[in-house]
C-alpha cells in the first residue's frame, strides 16, 4: 500500500527535504577558493534527510502492511486543539488577553471533556485567565495586550 | 578549589526569601508533573522557560535545578503506589515498589526511593562540584578541529542510541540542523531559508521551539489519548500511606549496603555524562548491576528494597552527570538539560570552559540548589506532602490540558511580544506531535536545532583552517580523540549486538 498514515508522514518530510536541498543549491556553489560557503552545510544536511528519509519509505513499503482497525472510533480532537491555538492566537492582540483566553480555556475543556456542565466550565475558565494574568502580569511584569491599553 | 568554595557561598543565596520561594515552587511543581502519569519535568522546565526572562539568571538556574532533581525523584509515587511510572526514569522503580505496596508496605518502599535519591542526588551534585572544572580546563586543550568532532560525536552518539529508530533517529536530527540553518549565516552576511520574510532573519527562536516541542506537542499527544484517569483515581484512593512508615529501619539499608547505594550513584552519573542516555537508562543498568551481584536474585521483582534503593540512586544521580557537559561543552544530555542550556543562551551566556572560571558565580548557585535539593528538599517533601502526592493523578485532565495550553501559548509571547513567536511554537508543535506520533525520537531533533550552529561553524573554520583538507580532524590529536570515541560507541552500540540478560525482566 503506497498510502498510509504514516507513509503520508514521511513523504511530506521528503518532499520538505528535497525542498530544502534545491533552496541550499540556489545559494550558490558549496565550496570556494575562499573554502566552504555557507550552503555547504545546508546541502549536506538535506542530502542526508532525503537519505534517511528514502530508507524509512523503502522500510514502510517492505514491511507488510498494517491490519487497519476499523472498529477503533477515530479521534480528531488534536486538530480541533490546533485550530483552537490557532485562532487564540490570531485573536490574542485584537480581542485582548481576557476575552481572547477566556474563549480558549473554555474551548480546551470542552475539548478534553464534553459539552455538559458548560456554565461550570465557563466559571473555571474565568478563574483559569485571571490567575494566568496575575501570574504573567504582576508577578512576573509581563505587559499583556487589553482590551483598555 | 576556588570553585568548590564558591559552591558552598553560595548556599547564602538560599537563605533569599525570594530565591528560597523559586526553588520550593520549582521543586513542588517538578514533583506534581513527574508523578502525574503522562506528564514530565522537562514540560514544567519547558513552561518554566518563558518566566526565566523576568528573573536573574541564578535564580532562574536555581529553580531549574530543583525542578530536575524533582522530577528524577516525583515519578516514583505512583511507580510504587499504582504501578504506573510518572516519568520513564522510575520504571524500574516500579518493579519492586509495586509489590512492596501490595504486601502493605508502600510507604517503606516510598522512603526506600527517597533515600535513595536523596543519596544519588547529593553524591551526583558532589562529583559534579568536584569534576566540572577539571573537566572544563581538560575542555581547553579541544581546539577548533576537536570541537566539531566532538559535537559530531554527541549528535551521533544521540542517534545511535535509539537502537531500532536509527533511520527516524538520523532524520529527526536532520530536522533539527535544517531548522538551525535558518536566518543570518554566521560567518557571511548571507540570510538563509527566510524567503524574503524578516521575522526569521535571526533564525528560529530557542524559545519556541523549546514550548512547541515538549508544551504543545504534549497538549495534542494527550488530545489523541485515550488515558480515562478514573482508573488512576480509583486506584490512588485505595492508597493509604501513613508518614511513620516513611523511615526505612537501619537493618534495611545494612542490607541493601553501601556498596549498592555508591555503585549505582556512579553507573547514574557516568551514563549522565553520555549524551542521550538519561534516567532511564542509568536506573536499568544499575537495577541489572543490584541484580547481578547479589546474592538472592530470585527476590527481585518481588519487592526487594535493593532494586528501589539501586534505581532511585542511579537515576538522581543522572542529574550531575548530565549538567557536565552542558556546562563545560554546551552539549545537553538530555532534554532537561538542554532546556536549562536555552536559559543560558537566553540570558547571553555560552557554556564552555570560561564558564566554569569567569562566570562561576552565576553557575555555582544552581550546583548548591541541586545539593541542597537532594539532601534537603527529597525527604522534606515527602514527609509533608507525602501522604497527599498520590491524590495528584486525580486532577482533571481537562482543566490541567487547558492550563498547560494557555501557559504555554501565552509563555511563548513574552519573549518578544510578538504573536509569530506564538505562530512558530504552534508550528513546532505539530511538528513534534506527528514525529512522536509516528516514533521519531524529538531529542535529537532538538540536539541538532541546538547543536547546528557550532556544528558548522567549526566545521567551515576546521577546514579554513586547514586550507580544505579533510585529514585534519584525523591528525589533530584532540579531534582524533573524538572520532576514536565515535566508532567505538558505533561498534558497541550498531555492529556488536547486545546481549540480553535472562535474569532482569521488566515486566512492563
Amino acid at each position: 500500500m503506497l498510502l498510509n498514515r504514516p507513509l503520508v508522514f514521511l513523504y511530506v518530510i521528503l518532499a520538505v527535504s528535497v525542498g530544502y536541498l534545491i533552496s541550499a543549491l540556489n545559494l550558490g556553489a558549496p565550496i570556494s577558493e575562499s573554502g566552504l560557503t555557507p550552503s555547504f552545510f545546508p546541502i549536506l544536511v538535506g542530502g542526508a534527510a532525503i537519505f534517511f528519509c528514502s530508507i524509512l519509505i523503502l522500510q514502510k513499503l517492505r514491511a507488510e502492511p498494517e491490519k487497519f482497525q476499523s472498529d477503533v472510533p477515530r479521534n480528531y480532537t488534536h486538530i480541533w486543539v490546533v485550530v483552537a491555538i490557532f485562532f487564540y492566537i490570531l485573536g490574542f492582540k485584537p480581542m485582548g488577553y481576557f476575552i481572547s483566553s477566556g474563549l480558549f480555556v473554555f474551548a480546551l475543556i470542552v475539548l478534553f471533556s464534553s459539552f455538559e456542565k458548560l456554565l461550570q466550565k465557563a466559571a473555571i475558565s474565568a478563574v483559569i485567565v485571571v490567575i494566568a494574568y496575575v501570574m504573567f502580569q504582576q508577578l512576573f511584569g509581563v505587559r499583556l495586550p487589553t482590551l483598555w491599553g | 578549589m576556588d570553585f568548590i568554595f564558591l559552591v558552598f557561598n553560595s548556599f547564602t543565596l538560599l537563605l533569599d526569601p525570594f530565591n528560597l520561594t523559586y526553588v520550593i515552587l520549582g521543586f513542588v511543581i517538578g514533583t506534581v508533573f513527574a508523578a502525574i502519569p503522562g506528564l514530565t519535568a522537562t514540560l514544567a522546565m519547558a513552561l518554566l522557560l518563558p518566566v526565566t526572562y523576568t528573573l536573574s539568571v541564578e535564580t532562574a538556574l536555581m529553580a531549574c535545578a530543583s525542578i530536575y532533581m524533582a522530577g528524577m525523584c516525583g515519578g516514583s509515587i505512583t511507580a510504587i503506589t499504582i504501578n504506573i511510572p510518572g516519568a520513564p526514569s522510575s520504571m524500574m522503580t516500579a518493579l519492586d515498589g509495586y509489590p512492596m505496596q501490595q504486601q502493605g508496605k508502600g510507604a517503606l518502599a516510598l522512603g526506600h526511593a527517597a533515600l535513595g535519591s536523596m543519596i544519588g542526588g547529593a553524591v551526583g551534585a558532589l562529583l559534579l562540584i568536584a569534576v566540572a572544572p577539571f573537566v572544563a580546563e581538560v575542555s581547553l586543550l579541544v581546539k577548533t578541529t576537536g570541537k566539531f568532532s566532538l559535537l559530531a560525536f554527541a549528535i551521533i552518539v544521540v542517534v545511535i542510541a535509539q537502537r531500532g529508530q536509527i533511520a527516524q533517529a538520523g532524520l529527526a536530527a536532520c530536522i533539527g540542523l535544517m531548522l538551525a540553518t535558518v536566518g543570518l549565516d554566521a560567518m557571511e552576511p548571507i540570510t538563509r531559508f527566510t524567503y524574503g520574510y524578516s521575522n526569521l532573519t535571526a533564525g528560529i527562536d530557542l524559545m519556541p521551539v523549546i514550548i512547541g516541542t515538549f508544551a504543545i506537542a504534549e497538549v495534542l499527544t494527550q488530545a489523541v489519548a485515550s488515558n480515562d484517569i478514573s482508573a488512576f483515581a480509583a486506584a490512588a484512593d485505595k492508597v493509604k500511606i501513613r508518614r511513620r512508615d516513611f523511615l526505612p529501619p537501619l537493618s534495611d539499608i545494612r542490607k541493601i549496603g553501601f556498596g549498592c547505594y555508591i555503585k549505582s550513584c556512579l553507573i547514574g552519573y557516568f551514563v549522565g555524562t553520555l549524551p542521550g542516555a538519561g534516567g532511564s537508562m542509568g536506573s536499568f543498568l544499575a537495577y541489572t548491576e543490584a541484580v547481578r551481584t547479589s546474592s538472592e536474585p530470585e527476590t527481585f521483582g518481588k519487592g526487594n528494597p535493593k532494586g528501589i534503593a539501586a534505581s532511585e540512586s542511579a537515576n538522581n544521580a543522572v542529574c550531575g552527570g548530565a549538567m557536565v557537559p552542558m556546562l563545560t561543552f554546551g552539549i545537553p544530555g538530555d532534554p532537561i538539560t538542554a532546556i536549562m542550556l536555552g536559559v543560558l543562551v537566553i540570558n547571553g551566556i555560552q557554556p564552555g570552559p570560561q564558564l566554569m572560571t569567569a562566570q562561576a558565580p552565576l553557575i555555582a548557585p544552581m550546583l548548591a540548589t541541586l545539593l541542597f535539593s537532594a539532601v534537603v528538599l527529597i525527604p522534606l517533601t515527602l514527609y509533608l506532602l507525602g501522604p497527599y502526592f498520590i491524590k495528584i493523578v486525580s486532577v482533571r485532565k481537562d482543566v490541567l490540558y487547558a492550563v498547560i495550553a494557555l501557559l504555554a501559548v501565552v509563555g511563548s509571547y513574552v519573549a518578544t511580544y510578538s504573536t509569530f513567536q506564538m505562530f512558530m511554537a504552534l508550528g513546532m508543535g505539530v511538528l513534534a506531535f506527528y514525529l512522536r506520533r509516528n516514533g521519531f525520537p524529538v531529542i535529537t531533533m532538538l540536539l541538532g536545532y541546538i547543536l547546528g550552529p557550532n556544528l558548522e561553524e567549526f566545521l567551515r573554520r576546521s577546514l579554513a583552517l586547514s586550507n580544505g583538507d579533510p585529514t585534519t580532524f584525523v591528525t589533530n590529536p584532540d579531534s582524533l580523540f573524538f572520532v576514536l570515541l565515535t566508532l567505538v560507541f558505533v561498534y558497541f552500540l550498531v555492529i556488536r549486538k547486545p546481549t540480553k540478560n535472562p535474569t532482569v525482566s521488566t515486566g512492563m
